[in-house]
């Protein structure tokens, strides 16, 4: 199943590093060959305080926090690899608003 | 019905100091600058006067807080931003009146100790702005502010600060900032401005149409103020209406008219020649009202328990036939522009209302995507440090309870019903 990997670039997350983040990410999914990955960007998530943000839908992984030196077990987790759970730290009522959201086809 | 503010007729050109005087304009000054500070906020607050610029505090507390707060110096600020779209009745007021308001606000820093008082005027108001440069040139010249006003040990300066035409920049605390030389944005509160204001001292940021009403009160008195109006909202207030009606403008109208008389007798109905859809009393943040509610008095508690509110008094009409999704998707947009970013959960919250809206509008996500909306609203509330972030919420939820069919309409055909 095609999974999007969604990454916050509203300000929070942007002075966070989410930018180079999702460049990066881009580029490690695409070496990886992972055709059915989309990576694309998100106004906000509302947990700007714990970004860099990225959910992965719509199988509902939110990592929190994430730094470019966690991409490589991201992308392994994409890849069929075990989810990270270190940056599984989102509260689980904003979890549920957001995807939500996303079930409703707001992108 | 004689007004207040307007005692004849809504006024044309420019009031100069001589027509002023010759309607008793500054005996109100030169009787209270005999007495003390504490007279004018016992008149004020006995006559009932509440702020006009959409929240109606009480302005003698206001006043009464800011005297307290043990800081000094203290300053007074006219707040005449006027960033609500369609409002315009601080630029007529500014424009054709501007010694009731210089007067209003010299009784009013001598209210609170203050002797240094900012015009705050949004800078699109270039006529308004001359016309208050005018005027506080005449009124220096005959000794009603600088030093030793009238006599008197009572000296006040009085500067004129431009105001940037963004929306967040008629908050309070984004007055403040403007004035200190920074980007309108708001302070989280509290502390509240009366306590820790303009460069951290007590400031009391009241609304040119509040201070137009201070001389009128010390003049006639509170008993004379109270007979228009209600109990709990003593006075008049000054409505805008918009193009949508037959005579656009500004009408002072005392508080307790009922709406109809403001949408018919003033504005002349609909321009649109249709039945009224809804009402919105306070565009373009409040509930929309069903037509069933024309008869509402328009005063702060009628208002709130017909389940809409006053705010500045920019009432907006939709014509029957119109798509009260187009509506609310146009104020979705409104404050997701105007937001000024600076709160995450604003941001979040305003850019997903627009999206969903956007969403609806094209028909997409079926009938879950309606309960997203009280659910994103309910997570924001109470968030963010100004009040824009609980201005999407009233609109969309009462469109939302009032106007069902049309969000089933684009929802199931994808297209809108009004076209």
């Amino acid at each position: 199943m095609s999974q999007a990997c969604l990454v916050c670039q509203n300000i929070d997350c942007k002075s966070r590093g989410s930018e180079p983040l999702m460049a990066a990410l881009q580029q490690k999914i695409a070496a990886k060959g992972l055709t059915d990955v989309e990576v694309k960007s998100y106004m906000c998530f509302g947990a700007c305080q714990e970004g860099p943000n990225i959910v992965v839908y719509p199988e509902k992984n939110w990592y929190a926090h994430v730094k470019p030196e966690d991409l490589d077990e991201i992308v392994e987790h994409l890849a069929g690899g075990p989810h990270v759970k270190r940056l599984d730290t989102i509260d689980s009522s904003l979890k549920e608003l957001i995807y939500q959201l996303l079930d409703t086809g707001v992108f | 019905m004689e007004g207040i503010l307007f005692p004849h007729a809504v006024p044309e050109g420019r009031e100069g100091l001589k027509e002023y005087r010759a309607r008793g304009g500054y005996d109100a000054l030169a009787n209270a600058i005999k007495g003390t500070p504490q007279d004018i906020v016992r008149v004020v607050s006995e006559a009932g006067l509440r702020g006009r610029g959409g929240a109606g505090f009480p302005t003698g507390k206001k006043w009464q807080f800011t005297r307290e707060a043990p800081e000094t110096p203290r300053y007074l600020v006219m707040n005449g931003g006027e960033d609500e779209p369609g409002s315009k009745k601080d630029r007529v007021l500014l424009e054709n009146l501007p010694h009731l308001v210089i007067e209003g606000v010299i009784l009013s820093a001598f209210a609170i100790g203050a002797n240094k008082a900012y015009l705050y005027i949004n800078a699109r108001y270039d006529a308004a702005i001359k016309s208050i440069t005018d005027a506080l040139a005449e009124a220096k010249a005959a000794a009603h502010w600088g030093d030793k006003i009238l006599g008197s040990d009572f000296n006040l300066d009085i500067e004129i600060i431009p105001a940037p035409h963004n929306y967040v920049a008629g908050e309070d605390t984004a007055v403040l900032e403007v004035i200190e030389g920074k980007k309108p944005l708001p302070r989280q509160k509290p502390p509240f401005p009366v306590t820790v204001g303009l460069f951290g001292k007590p400031t009391s940021v009241n609304n040119v149409e509040t201070l137009a009403n201070v001389a009128p009160i010390l003049l006639k008195g509170a008993d004379w103020y109270r007979k228009f109006g209600t109990a709990e909202s003593p006075g008049t207030m000054i409505f805008s209406l918009d193009d949508d009606v037959n005579r656009p403008g500004v009408y002072e109208l005392p508080f307790g008219t009922p709406l109809r008389h403001l949408i018919e007798a003033c504005g002349g109905g609909l321009k649109s020649g249709k039945p009224i859809k809804a009402i919105m009393p306070a565009a373009p943040s409040s509930a929309y009202l069903s037509p069933e509610k024309i008869d509402t008095p328009l005063d702060h508690n009628s208002m709130r328990d017909a389940g809409s509110g006053l705010g500045c008094g920019v009432v907006k009409l939709i014509s029957e036939g119109t798509c009260i999704v187009e509506e609310v998707l146009r104020i979705a947009d409104f404050f997701t522009a105007e937001s000024c970013g600076q709160c995450p959960a604003c941001r979040m919250e305003t850019n997903a209302l627009s999206m969903m809206m956007k969403k609806v509008q094209a028909g997409q996500g079926g009938q879950p995507i309606l309960e997203q909306f009280g659910k994103i609203l309910a997570f924001n509330k109470g968030k963010g440090f100004c009040n824009l972030i609980a201005m999407p919420g009233p609109p969309i939820e009462s469109a939302l309870k009032l106007f069902p069919a049309d969000f089933e309409a684009h929802l199931t055909t994808g297209k809108c019903p009004a076209n």
